[in-house]
This record gives structure tokens, C-alpha cells and sequence, in this order.
């Protein structure tokens, strides 16, 4: 080692004091963003649970007290509430197979190297990235009973009649199901677009030297090298569904009826319609809970 | 040879459909911004011709420019707080081995995976607790929850890329550590700090969920509840609306589709390890 006089002094004056703070180093440069990560989602989950178990419903016990196990008991006779859950997963369930179903064919026909290719892959992403309050209040622009025009196309084809399909509690759960699945699709195509940029070509050539058509290319090469990709990002985009808020408040309040309730907007309401925090905060418990079971069933699903 | 060329022509049609048809909202939103109120009305696709009334319209909704200013600086406050804390846990992650690494790893990418609305109630709760409701303090400090965990896997991404022969070339020369993180690192990370202060940007300038539920006065409101409150009965117009979604739309695509090569990696990459 070459080591010049004035940095040997240094190493030697300094050693032991240098040797700590050498090992401090990365704790101190980490510690800022593991402190906002605990005050932003540990600290929270955690009062969140203990919240769970006071009895704080504003109207008449402005100061929440213990309440032991109230808002579980009440949870199991919310009858509304269950609606919610049982309607939450038709919502993730279906908002992740329009973002399949779209992004397969998509990513298929992206997976070229033309100009077309590479521009459309660049502009798939514009409804991810616009906002969930541009994106909501388009679309309930474009079903307007009055100036909607896929409205008056969707009347024209007999899908509506002459109000809204969001007034309709079937259609407008329809409605914003696809519209979640078509915001969210785009990661689905960027992300199915780098798995398929990673399956070697040798593999294709050789498939078609023993004589594979494009068919047999496709289910033996094509959708064993993605499949895992579709099901860690169906995961992570069906917990984002199961969790959603934004696009249903927006479009439809929940509404009609509870026709599109799905269980953010039971817990949004229990806080600031209700005046029922502590309760809202066992729902979230039990969401966490049931999402965390889900979670596990789908790994399973990964090819080893 | 011939066959092919006309396949790569047909697939590339069928492309452009496809991609017409999947931002046909997104147009629509864009042609009714800049229709006058009669083809509204009539529900005409094309607008007979192209006026900037509904924007001037929406910039004088009394609001709109407090809005504005608001998300500005909520979205700026986020982005450098963001890429301050980041930067050095990114570098800290990829550069020493040291214990509690994996707990921190994996403290970084659970938040990430945790959507807002699990943590909604606690998060108000506290918030009001420390009287902070109404204030744009508290959206800027819950909105780091959003881009943080991305920003800190984007920059580990990129500062893994970078040989450590660089530095160790200048700790030899007899910088320490900070000098060779201000010198070396510092100018070669420049261009993803830029990419994920921006996103951090992107997210905060749309958020909505924390936004209505920590804001309930006018003057602290930020675009997506401005734009929310122009459902005004009385005078209702979707050209304003829309005008106003394309104000709020237009950053946030624009700079995310600038430093998409940037951001989309390390979002797949958080992603898929989860």
C-alpha cells in the first residue's frame, strides 16, 4: 500500500476515534428515514391497535376510554359492514383481472422494437400517473346522463337506459371496478413488458426448430417466464385495490345505496360521518389481518 | 421478408388502436377543456373551435390559485425532504454491511406496501392531537410517506451501479468520508436525485386521500379538493372542471414521463422483491 506520510498521521492519530465513527456512519446516515418510516406507518399500526380496543364514539364519549373487545362484538353484528368486505373482494378480484386482461395483449404487442413500440410503451403509463381526481371526475364526464358520451354510446347499444350507469348499483359497481383496472394496468404492462424483454430468444428459435407453432411458443415458453411476474404484481396491485379510496369516493360516494361501499369508504365514514374512530380503527385491524391471510394464499401461487 | 414487414405494419395499427382506445379518457378529458359550453351541451367530439375560456375561468374560481400555491408547496417540501433523508440511507444500505441492515431493508419496503388507507385513522388521530390539523405542515410530513421508500430503492439501485473504486481511489488520495460522499457520490448521483425528488413531487401534487381528510379550511387546500369544490351547483360547467384536471394532470405526466427510464426500474424492483 502506498501511503504517503500526512494520511499515515492521520490514520494513526485518529485511529480509535475514527474507528467509531466509522461504525456509527451508516446507522446515523440511515436513522433520519427509519425515524419518518416509524412516525408514518409503525407508530400509526401500532396506535391504531390500541385504538381498536377503546370505546370512543363522539357523539357520546368524546374521550376515548378502554373498551375491551366493543368494537369486535359490534364488527360481528355490522351486517352493512360485512357487505363491505364481501364487496371489497369482488372489487380487487375484478380490478385485477380487467389490469390482466388488459396488459397481457398490451405488453405482447409492446414487445416489438418499432418506433410505434417504444412510443406507445412511453404513453401507456399517461392514466396511471394522472391523478385519481382527474381520471374520477373524467369518467363521470364521459357517463353523464346529459353530455356523457360513452353514456349516450352505452344507450345506444342498450347497456343504459336513460340515467347514468352509476345511478344503477350493479353497473356502477361494474363501472368503477373496470375504471380501477384500466388506471392501474400500466404497471402491469411495464412490468409484464420486462419479463418478456428478459426471456432469451434461443429459447424461441429452438421451439420453433422442433416445430412449435406460435400458439405452443406462447403457452410453453411465454407464460411460464411471466407467470411469476402476474402474480407478485397482481399481488401488490390487489392489496393497492383492496385498500382503495380515492377513484369510488370520487365517482360514486359509495353510492347508490352502498351499491359500491367497498371497506375504505366504510372506514372513511365511520371516522368522519359516524364520529366512530376507535371502530373504524378495528375494521382497519381487521383488514390488515384478513389482507395479511390473502397475502399468504396467493404466494402459493408462484411457480418454484 | 416481405410477410413480415406487413405483419410489423399490422401489429404496429393495431397498436395505435389499442393505445387511442386505452386514453380515450384521457383525451376526452383534454378536448372537453378546451371546448366552448354549446359542444358540451351538444356532446360534439371535436370542438367547433378552440377556446381558453374554461381555463381563465377556472384560474378566477375563488380557490384556485390559493390551491395552487398550497400544492406547490406541499409537493416542493415533500420532494427535498424526500431526497434528503434518501440519499443517505440509500448510500448507507448499498455501501456498508452492518446489523439491522435486513430490519431496515425490510422496514422501508413494508412501508411502502402499506396503502394509506390502513393507516388513515391512526394518522388523523394524531394529527389532531398535535393540533396540527388544517395545517400544510401535516401534508407535507405524512406526504414523505409516499415517495420515501421508492426514492430510497431507486437511489440503492443506482448507487450499487457505481464502482467503489471511485471512492476508495479518493479516500487513498486522503478525502474522508464526507468529502468523498460530497465530491465523488454527490455529482454522480445528481440525475436520479433529480428523478426522485420529482416523483415524490408527482405523488404528493395528486394525493388525495390525506388531503381530505387532514384539510377542511379553504386556504389550506390543496388542487385535488380545490378541484373537488368547483362542483358548484349554481354554475357548474364540465369545460371548467375539465380545465382544471388538465392543470393538475399536466405536471404530474409530464415530469413522470421525463424521468420514466429513471423511476420505472426501481418501481418494478420494489415491486417484485415484495
Amino acid at each position: 500500500m502506498v501511503s504517503s506520510s500526512p494520511t499515515a498521521d492521520r490514520a494513526g492519530v485518529s485511529s480509535p476515534a475514527r474507528f467509531s465513527v466509522e461504525r456509527l456512519l451508516p446507522y446515523g446516515m440511515v436513522a433520519p428515514a427509519v425515524l419518518v418510516a416509524f412516525a408514518i406507518a409503525v407508530v400509526p399500526l401500532i396506535y391504531q391497535i390500541w385504538l381498536s380496543f377503546q370505546d370512543w364514539y363522539m357523539l357520546r364519549q368524546p374521550q376515548p376510554v378502554f373498551g375491551g373487545l366493543v368494537n369486535f362484538v359490534n364488527l360481528l353484528h355490522d351486517g352493512a359492514l360485512w357487505s363491505a368486505f364481501a364487496r371489497t373482494w369482488v372489487w380487487t378480484i375484478g380490478t385485477v383481472l380487467v389490469e390482466i386482461a388488459i396488459a397481457v395483449p398490451v405488453a405482447l404487442l409492446l414487445n416489438r422494437e418499432t418506433a410505434m413500440a417504444r412510443i406507445a410503451s412511453a404513453l401507456i403509463l399517461v392514466p396511471w400517473v394522472t391523478p385519481f381526481i382527474v381520471v374520477g371526475f373524467g369518467w363521470r364526464f364521459l357517463l353523464d346522463s346529459d353530455v356523457g358520451a360513452l353514456h349516450l354510446f352505452l344507450e345506444a347499444i342498450g347497456l343504459a337506459g336513460n340515467t347514468s350507469l352509476l345511478t344503477d348499483p350493479l353497473g356502477a359497481l361494474a363501472a368503477v371496478t373496470f375504471i380501477s383496472g384500466w388506471k392501474g394496468a400500466p404497471f402491469m404492462v411495464i412490468a409484464l413488458l420486462a419479463a418478456l424483454k428478459s426471456i432469451p430468444v434461443e429459447l424461441y428459435e429452438a421451439a420453433e426448430a422442433d416445430g412449435a407453432g406460435p400458439v405452443a411458443r406462447f403457452w410453453h415458453i411465454t407464460v411460464p417466464s411471466v407467470w411469476n411476474t402476474i402474480v407478485m404484481v397482481g399481488l401488490v396491485l390487489g392489496i393497492l385495490a383492496f385498500y382503495s379510496f380515492d377513484l369510488v369516493w370520487i365517482m360514486t360516494k359509495g353510492g347508490p345505496q352502498d351499491a359500491t361501499t367497498i371497506v375504505g369508504i366504510s372506514i372513511y365514514k365511520a371516522v368522519f360521518l359516524d364520529l366512530r374512530p376507535a371502530y373504524a380503527a378495528a375494521i382497519s385491524v381487521v383488514m390488515l389481518v384478513g389482507l395479511f391471510a390473502a397475502s399468504l394464499l396467493v404466494l402459493q401461487l408462484r411457480r418454484r | 421478408m416481405r410477410g413480415r414487414g406487413g405483419t410489423a405494419i399490422l401489429l404496429d395499427v393495431l397498436t395505435g388502436a389499442l393505445l387511442f382506445l386505452l386514453l380515450f379518457p384521457v383525451i376526452w378529458i383534454f378536448l372537453g377543456s378546451i371546448k366552448p359550453d354549446p359542444d358540451i351541451m351538444a356532446a360534439n367530439p371535436w370542438p367547433s373551435r378552440v377556446t381558453f375560456e374554461n381555463y381563465i375561468a377556472v384560474f378566477h374560481k375563488e380557490g384556485f390559485l390559493i390551491a395552487l400555491r398550497n400544492s406547490l408547496i406541499v409537493g416542493l417540501s415533500a420532494a427535498i425532504i424526500t431526497t434528503a433523508l434518501a440519499a443517505p440511507a440509500a448510500y448507507s444500505l448499498s455501501r456498508f454491511t452492518y446489523r439491522g441492515k435486513a430490519a431496515v431493508n425490510l422496514l422501508i419496503l413494508g412501508t411502502q406496501t402499506l396503502p394509506v388507507v390502513a393507516v388513515l385513522v391512526p394518522i388523523v388521530v394524531i394529527v389532531r392531537n398535535l393540533g396540527l390539523t388544517n395545517t400544510l405542515t401535516a401534508l407535507i410530513f405524512t406526504h414523505l410517506a409516499l415517495g420515501l421508500p421508492i426514492a430510497v430503492w431507486v437511489l440503492k439501485g443506482y448507487i450499487d451501479a457505481i464502482p467503489r473504486d471511485l471512492e476508495d481511489a479518493a479516500l487513498v488520495d486522503g478525502c474522508g468520508r464526507f468529502e468523498v460522499m460530497l465530491r465523488v457520490m454527490l455529482p454522480l448521483l445528481k440525475p436520479a436525485l433529480v428523478a426522485v425528488g420529482t416523483f415524490a413531487f408527482v405523488l404528493s401534487w395528486g394525493e388525495y386521500l390525506l388531503a381530505l381528510s387532514l384539510v377542511s379550511k379553504s386556504d389550506v387546500r390543496t388542487l385535488p379538493l380545490a378541484l373537488q369544490s368547483l362542483f358548484d351547483p349554481y354554475q357548474f360547467s364540465w369545460g371548467t372542471v375539465m380545465a382544471g384536471g388538465v392543470v393538475i394532470a399536466l405536471p404530474a405526466v409530464v415530469l413522470f414521463l421525463v424521468f420514466r427510464k429513471q423511476l420505472v426500474g426501481g418501481l418494478l424492483a420494489g415491486a417484485v422483491k415484495g
